[in-house]
């Protein structure tokens, strides 16, 4: 006869075993495994709670009163959300932005491709292209200047639309700092890495962003100064933009936007 | 008419602070009760209760409307006390080379009784639990008190534990297996 292990016999004892009724069965029959049962039972009544010092009706008040001081309101809901949809607002307008802008590109070389234009001028063609390089750029620049300003501005918070964008901008940002760095930019590729840090810790903050993340981003990743450095850059930027498409109109090249 | 748990949650969320302070009155017993079995210290207990309340306001935004306040700031205060434990463990083995008095280890336990009436044998029979307790771990020790004094679930227990339910029952097991052995010289024989 196979006997019931102790282990059987606790669970039995605190009501999960898991075939409750052949354990008993069994009890009834088997002797030994019933002398084991009813040492257990002895042991684990002679294990008695604790007795509890008493709490009268106002210990809930007392405790209370005492973390009152350190909690702070939550703000009304509605605020929040109001909030949370406006920066997914923005999120998506910029996107279909971008993606209108990639479409746009690849519409006008494929139509220049088919309608075999006239000689190519190769060199109006690569302005052409930096051009648009530098648009999207200029772009990603205005979308990442936004995202560091309402990171300055946050409130702590559990939603995630700030991370929702920084995650968007993260993969774009990796691609931009890659190819500035191969053109040679370091002022512009250091300012991309820098960026790519601060995006890296706000899309990475899985449970919203408290205070203390909040701290540690505008100290520690000195946003501010990073926020200085995408403004002055964009400026940059957007002053090359307007150089090479004055150029490219002077000299009849094709220009795409 | 009694404002129940989740009507209350909603306030606190919505800006209203001091809403939660029922939700504390309505609790704290319960959180205090399960707070000193695992301390085994009043003092302890008052402060897990403190901790557990502010927490849980600070994560109130991310409690789920399905579950139970009650059982969900019962887990917060049970992972507070096993800290608190850990922590008190931890002093304790620094503190080693000072430790030289037995009594000092022992669990406080109400007085519920007129200290003369407790006989001899009731005293050692508690002085000997306090010491098979004390030489569980801090996992063993608690997953004990929630299922042998809580009368707590095994699911409930690895939840508030953050073990997997098989690891729950091991330490239930060990649990009581140690105890075993260290109360076996009160056993009456025959």
């Amino acid at each position: 006869m196979k006997h019931i292990s102790e282990e059987q016999l606790i669970d039995y004892y605190y009501g999960e075993a898991e075939s409750p009724a052949a354990i008993s069965r069994h009890l009834e029959t088997c002797s030994e495994c019933a002398q084991s049962y009813e040492s257990l039972v002895h042991d684990l009544k002679d294990l008695k709670p604790y007795a509890v010092p008493p709490r009268d009706g106002a210990y809930g008040e007392e405790v209370w009163r005492s973390i009152r001081g350190s909690v702070s309101a939550y703000e009304p809901t509605k605020k929040r959300s109001l909030r949370g949809w406006f920066g997914l607002h923005w999120s998506f307008a910029a996107a279909t932005a971008c993606l209108l802008l990639a479409a746009a590109f690849f519409a006008g070389r494929q139509w220049e491709h088919r309608n075999g234009t006239a000689p190519v001028n190769v060199a109006n063609q690569e302005q052409g292209r930096q051009r648009v390089v530098l648009l999207v750029l200029g772009d990603h620049l205005d979308r990442s200047e936004r995202l560091l300003v309402e990171l300055k501005h946050a409130e702590p918070s559990t939603e995630a639309p700030l991370q929702a964008e920084a995650r968007d901008l993260l993969s774009a940002n990796r691609l931009y700092r890659e190819s500035i760095r191969q053109q040679g930019d370091p002022a512009l590729a250091s300012a991309l890495d820098h960026l790519e840090r601060v995006l890296i810790e706000v899309s990475n903050e899985p449970a919203g962003l408290s205070q203390a993340k909040l701290d540690e981003l505008q100290k520690e990743m000195n946003t501010d100064g990073l926020l200085f450095e995408v403004r002055v850059l964009r400026s940059r930027v957007q002053e090359d933009v307007n150089r090479k498409g004055s150029t490219a109109v002077a000299g009849k090249g094709v220009s795409i936007l | 008419m009694e404002v129940n748990d989740h009507t209350i949650i909603r306030m606190v969320l919505a800006g209203d602070k001091d809403a939660y302070g029922m939700l504390v009155a309505r609790h704290s017993q319960n959180v205090f009760r399960a707070a000193f079995r695992i301390t085994g210290d009043e003092a302890d207990a008052d402060e897990v209760v403190q901790e557990a309340f502010l927490r849980g306001f600070r994560r109130l935004q991310s409690f789920e409307s399905r579950s139970e306040f009650g059982t969900w700031i019962y887990r917060i205060a049970v992972n507070c006390a096993l800290n608190m434990v850990n922590k008190r463990k931890h002093e304790a083995i620094c503190h080693i080379g000072e430790e030289t008095d037995p009594v000092m280890r022992q669990v406080q336990v109400a007085d519920t009784a007129a200290g003369p009436e407790r006989t001899l044998l009731s005293r050692e029979i508690e002085s000997l639990q306090a010491a098979a307790m004390a030489s569980l771990t801090a996992t063993e020790r608690t997953a004990f008190i929630l299922r042998h004094m809580e009368d707590r679930s095994t699911t409930e227990i690895a939840t508030a534990l953050e073990i997997a339910p098989n690891a729950a029952k091991q330490a239930v097991f060990r649990a009581v297996q140690k105890l075993r052995r260290s109360l076996a010289p009160l056993r009456v024989n025959p």
